[in-house]
């Protein structure tokens, strides 16, 4: 991942390439399909079906899919996996999307400021960065977790909390690689502002990186989410996640395996989505790749 | 050298304490506290939960619990649990073995079989094996680890009855044979992520080396592809694999974690589940230093090795 | 499961308590124990799996319920109580009475006997020192004691023998039996010369006078005991105590089922599996009632909760069967109070529980709570709407709550579920009231006795200032009269009308809607002898001294 072909200050020229690139990857459109796939299925998905997510009918539970209408059969309350399906992907994957947003910005931002204006602000943000990263961060996450009140906004945030740290490390380098770049210094000579040059000028050519770290941040909250939400710490009934719904299948496991199955699958899909999108990005973005 | 070593020790020291401080706040800046688990015992009182409260010293403002705290971890007490009032570090030593034997194991099943898919798919670049194990090792990262357990218990515990769905060993029966069985899905299931992260490395490491220079002139010269292979190939590439060996540690620790709470594994993951169950924050405290002490030194061991390994570079 | 009654030569009229000026049968001393000593050798090992690990070994610090799967096997208390409600000696010769003078008749005065043949197992002898100083610690300042309650009431603490004590109570108070009946005796030797008594070396390594040994724990999975072959009573006859710990209850089943644990332990066989287990070869399984009741719980502070009409229409809206049949595999048993049905002072005529949502419509509109534009009633600017909140990880609570959730709905009431992780729920948000309802199996009685003064008078809510577990913030002047009136009582005939009108008082005002008492799946391997339930005591290992190999 070089920034050679990056640090240009028009990016326009080589967009339409990486364009090219990334559409020629089949795995990459794989990964739009599936994402794209999923997303249509979650949001308009419940439309379609006869069944409401929340609603109970003790008389039908465990029904295995395909029986009646229940395509992927029902749960221990009898209500339908699919209809609860399609609303989890929408907590699930707007979870990881706002989850992704925030731990870039905050990345970026720590990344930016890190990576520009060195020194010892510099190396105490980096110092913060190696403290998160120094301990699993899935310890973090599950101590955070077991006592704040676990509504989706809050889940968020602390996936947010545990996931910043490569976006800031990925950026804090490329910056710190362009920060003595002539255009900068062009920028500085100008009387441009230290946060006018850190974001109008560096931070668009460090963008591409951004891009796909994020791409690979959505896929990493997907899978946190579920983790967490597996453990009961996450997203609480009776609002439906792909993490929750794989709550409680352990006890059903020869019983009713489609419990565990099903929503399995679809976090599989979505992280493998997410996933194919951002190594075909960083493919794409990668000058190198040419050569491979 | 050593100026070197005295720099990572105090960024190391600077780390633990950010570490402790944050880890610190989660703990008590939420609600509810170590006692409230007691709440339901049959006959307990309001006013028995304070007084121990206040007994326990955990009414004193924050700060000082911390500095408290600090000061006695710092002199080598790390405190006791509160669930058995046995010191911290005899309590995570009691889980260790359980953790690294699951990691350990499952580090060498990942590094074999990591290895040679990544060499083999870096020398057929290009080819139908190289496609294919590119695109496992994405979907193999892309599965969560813990439902990927529970299929693997469904399928070999549940239907083919092969295998224990959990535990270490059985009650009663601690022969060697015994724990391996026990080892076998929760060290494959662990492993699974790992082997699609060494074998990227491996192959792009491969490919790397194969660009350079010397190997070209090693294969002018005709020596044996193998022999070139396994000199120079294995041998360079091998240099950033111990690099990565050290980075993949808190992943493999998390991962370790992650596999213990679906198998019933009796180590460090779950004795911090249940640590967070019943509130004990000594062990919780103890249980984030120790790993981040882990992975520090872990780290430092892996730049030290590289540095022995490979001539070229210098740390200082 | 005949093997445990030899501890119960009374018969049923001898119901209880000491004190009783009624009971005439006073329960005998067991010198039968003494007797039967020259048993057989101990022989084979039974191991019993818990889902919960045991931590705390000294019975008095704070500590879980099966932490006292040790403390039944390792300790003894004075005396003790059967499955019946009867109580026998142990460490004591005899129960104290009114009748044979422990006890003076205003219940003021105690005199207990000891025995003078039982030794600990360091070899020092047991005497009435121990006595005194167990019960000292219990109200010891510096002592992390789990529990004063009672206990605080003792003065003038007098060893007059090494086999007999006296006291002195402050104020009558009848539920001070069954607590002693659950205090087991320590050994003041072991904390002589320490200097903190809460990290006491004796808490990781317990002494005790009971049937079994302390010999290892190996922590995060297992405690072994050993028989103690000089036990002053009847047993042990096993050679070895294992006290597995298998932190997953399929796991616990599952091992079970292929005999690797002997005893299926605390939070025993999940209702899911009952159906199976009973089809198990060679297996025994049994259905076992216990003390807990669940409950929905309300805050009778919240504005929606003060009219009567709505908790009668929220309890006709709940299908309390539903529930019980399918989440619950019909294995708990439909309750209308929170006392348990094998006690002597259940009330078994309050009015049954009718589902009947037609009704509950009915009531609500009655008391003038009228649908607003989105479907849910209000009434002078009050929303019926309110939370629930639970443990989260609880998953048959969860479903059950789902469903609360979707039977309200469909009178108009608004339930949302907000649950919360153990340490954040059962702190200040349930002891200080700040819940509007919750889904909740308590324990109210203090072992056999009826006394629940700790939860439902009036003075005993945090949220006011008192330092006891009344969360409803449940205010009745009668009931606060009926429990005082009680719990100065000794004679349980005499108490017994009380604590039915306390019930049924309860049952009308529904501070909580009762919906079921808990039952618990028991399973143990054929050959097993001697293992029985105990209503008053949930843990297993009760009366392991005698269990046995048949």
């Amino acid at each position: 991942m070089t920034a050679a072909a990056l640090s240009a200050p028009r990016p326009r020229w080589w967009r339409s390439r990486t364009v090219r690139r990334f559409t020629r990857n089949k795995l990459a459109m794989v990964g739009v399909i599936l994402i794209l796939g999923l997303t249509l299925a979650c949001f308009v998905g419940p439309y379609l079906l006869p069944f409401d997510e929340l609603f109970i009918d003790l008389r039908a539970r465990f029904a295995p899919p395909g029986t009646g209408a229940h395509i992927f059969g029902t749960d221990p309350l009898g209500r339908d996996i699919a209809a609860r399906l399609f609303q989890a992907g929408q907590i699930s994957l707007l979870v990881g999307f706002f989850a992704m947003l925030m731990s870039t910005v905050v990345g970026t931002v720590v990344g930016v400021v890190a990576g520009y204006t060195g020194g010892w602000l510099g190396a105490a943000l980096m110092r913060v960065v190696d403290a998160f990263l120094s301990f699993p961060s899935i310890f973090l996450l599950l101590a955070l977790a077991a006592f704040v009140n676990p509504s989706p906004i809050m889940i968020t945030i602390i996936i947010a909390v545990t996931s910043w740290m490569e976006v800031a490390r990925i950026v804090e380098a490329e910056v710190r690689s362009l920060r003595d770049r002539d255009f900068v210094m062009a920028a500085r000579m100008l009387g441009l502002s230290k946060t006018q040059i850190m974001f109008r000028e560096l931070l668009p050519n460090v963008i591409g990186p951004i891009i796909v770290a994020a791409t690979l941040t959505v896929a990493r909250a997907i899978l946190l989410e579920a983790y967490i939400s597996f453990l009961g710490y996450g997203i609480q009934p009776p609002l439906p996640s792909w993490g929750n719904m794989l709550n409680g299948a352990q006890q059903y496991l020869d019983k009713a395996p489609w419990l565990a199955i099903v929503p399995g699958v679809a976090i599989t899909m979505a992280v493998a989505g997410f996933n194919f999108i951002g190594d075909g990005l960083r493919d794409a973005l990668d000058a190198r790749s040419d050569q491979r | 050298m050593i100026r070197y070593l005295l720099l990572r020790f105090w960024q190391s020291i600077v780390l633990l304490f950010i570490v402790s401080l944050i880890g610190f706040m989660v703990l008590n800046l939420a609600p509810g506290g170590p006692l409230s688990q007691y709440t339901l015992t049959p006959g307990m009182t309001k006013e028995a939960l304070d007084r121990i409260a206040e007994q326990m010293g955990l009414n004193r403002p924050l700060p000082i619990q911390y500095l408290d705290w600090l000061w006695n971890m710092v002199q080598g007490d790390w405190g006791n649990s509160y669930r058995d009032g046995r010191p911290v570090l005899e309590v995570i030593n009691r889980h260790l073995f359980a953790t690294l034997l699951l990691m350990g194991s499952s580090t060498l099943i990942s590094v074999v079989i990591g290895t040679w898919i990544g060499i083999r798919s870096a020398l057929r670049a290009g080819t139908v094996f190289d496609y294919a194990t590119t695109v496992a090792a994405m979907v193999a990262l892309s599965i969560p680890t813990f439902w990927f357990g529970l299929i693997a218990i469904y399928t070999f515990s549940l239907w083919l009855g092969w295998l224990p769905a959990g535990n270490m060993y059985t009650v009663g029966n601690g022969s060697l044979g015994d724990y391996a069985i026990h080892l076998i899905m929760p060290s494959m299931v662990l492993a699974l992520v790992n082997v699609a992260v060494w074998s990227r490395y491996m192959r792009s490491a491969t490919l790397d080396v194969m660009s350079q220079d010397f190997v070209r002139t090693a294969k002018a010269k005709g020596l044996a592809p193998r022999r070139v292979l396994m000199k120079h190939i294995v041998g360079n590439a091998l240099v950033p694999m111990i690099t990565l060996a050290g980075l993949q540690l808190p992943t493999l620790l998390g991962g370790a974690l992650v596999t213990e709470t679906v198998f019933t594994w009796p180590g460090m993951g779950r004795l911090f589940l249940d640590g967070l169950g019943y509130n004990d924050y000594p062990v919780v405290m103890g249980l984030l230093m120790f790993s981040a002490i882990l992975v520090l030194v872990g780290n430092l061991a892996a730049d030290l090795l590289v540095a022995l390994v490979d001539p070229r570079i210098r740390l200082d | 499961m005949t093997e445990a009654t030899r501890f119960t030569p009374t018969r049923r009229q001898a119901l209880l308590l000491m004190g009783a000026a009624g009971v005439t049968t006073l329960v005998p001393s067991l010198s039968g124990l003494g007797a039967a000593r020259a048993q057989e050798t101990p022989s084979g090992q039974i191991v019993v799996g818990f889902s919960q690990e045991p931590t705390v070994f000294n019975p008095h610090l704070l500590h879980i319920e099966v932490d006292e799967g040790v403390h039944y096997a390792v300790f003894d208390p004075l005396f003790d109580v059967d499955p019946e409600g009867n109580f026998y000696p142990l460490l004591a010769t005899e129960v104290p009475t009114v009748e044979n003078g422990g006890i003076s008749a205003d219940g003021l005065s105690w005199k207990v006997t000891l025995r003078d043949d039982v030794t600990w197992h360091d070899g020092t002898p047991f005497t009435a020192e121990d006595v005194k100083f167990t019960l000292e610690l219990m109200v010891d300042p510096d002592f992390r004691s789990w529990r004063r309650t009672g206990h605080e009431h003792v003065q003038e603490l007098t060893v007059v023998s090494p086999t007999e004590i006296t006291w002195k109570m402050a104020k009558p108070f009848a539920p001070y039996a069954s607590i002693l009946a659950s205090t087991f005796i320590v050994p003041k030797h072991a904390f002589d010369g320490v200097a903190d008594k809460n990290e006491a070396p004796f808490n990781s390594a317990p002494i005790g006078t009971g049937a079994f040994k302390w010999k290892e724990r190996v922590a995060g999975d297992h405690i072994e005991l050993e028989a103690n072959t000089e036990y002053f009573g009847d047993g042990p006859y096993l050679e070895r105590l294992v006290l597995k710990y298998i932190p997953d209850l399929t796991v616990l089943y599952t091992q079970f089922k292929t005999g690797d644990i002997d005893v299926a332990g605390l939070q025993w066989i999940t209702p899911d599996n009952y159906e199976e287990a009973q089809t198990l070869e060679g297996k025994e399984v049994q259905v076992v009632g216990t003390a807990t009741f669940e409950s929905l719980t309300f805050n009778m502070e919240r504005p929606q909760f003060q009219d009567l009409k709505v908790r009668q229409a929220l309890y006709h809206a709940l299908d309390k069967q539903a529930i019980i049949d399918a989440l619950y595999y019909g294995v708990p048993q439909p309750t209308e109070t929170y006392m348990p049905k094998e006690s002597f002072y259940y009330n078994a005529d309050l009015p049954k529980h009718e589902y009947d949502p037609e009704k509950a419509k009915a009531l609500l509109d009655e008391a003038g709570w009228a649908p607003g534009a989105d479907g849910i009633r209000e009434k002078d600017g009050v929303r019926l709407a309110f939370t629930n909140s639970t443990t989260s990880g609880n998953h048959l609570r969860e479903q059950a709550q789902q469903f609360f959730q979707q039977s309200f709905k469909d009178i108009g009431v608004e339930m949302t579920i907000s649950n919360l992780p153990p340490a954040v729920m059962w702190g200040d948000y349930w002891m200080l009231s700040q819940f509007d309802s919750v889904v909740v199996g308590l324990n109210t009685l203090t072992g056999p006795d009826p006394d629940t003064s700790d939860y439902f008078m009036s003075t005993s809510s945090a949220a006011k200032g008192g330092a006891g577990q009344n969360t409803w913030v449940y205010q009745n002047p009668e009931v606060d009269a009926l429990l005082k009136q009680g719990g100065e009582l000794v004679s349980p005939e005499e108490r017994r009308p009380i604590y039915l009108k306390i019930q049924e008082i309860m049952r009308a005002d529904l501070p909580f809607l009762p919906i079921f008492q808990y039952a618990t799946i028991r399973g143990w391997k054929e050959g097993v002898t001697g293992y029985e339930a105990n209503i008053n005591n949930r843990i297993d290992t009760w009366n392991v001294r005698s269990w046995r190999w048949a």
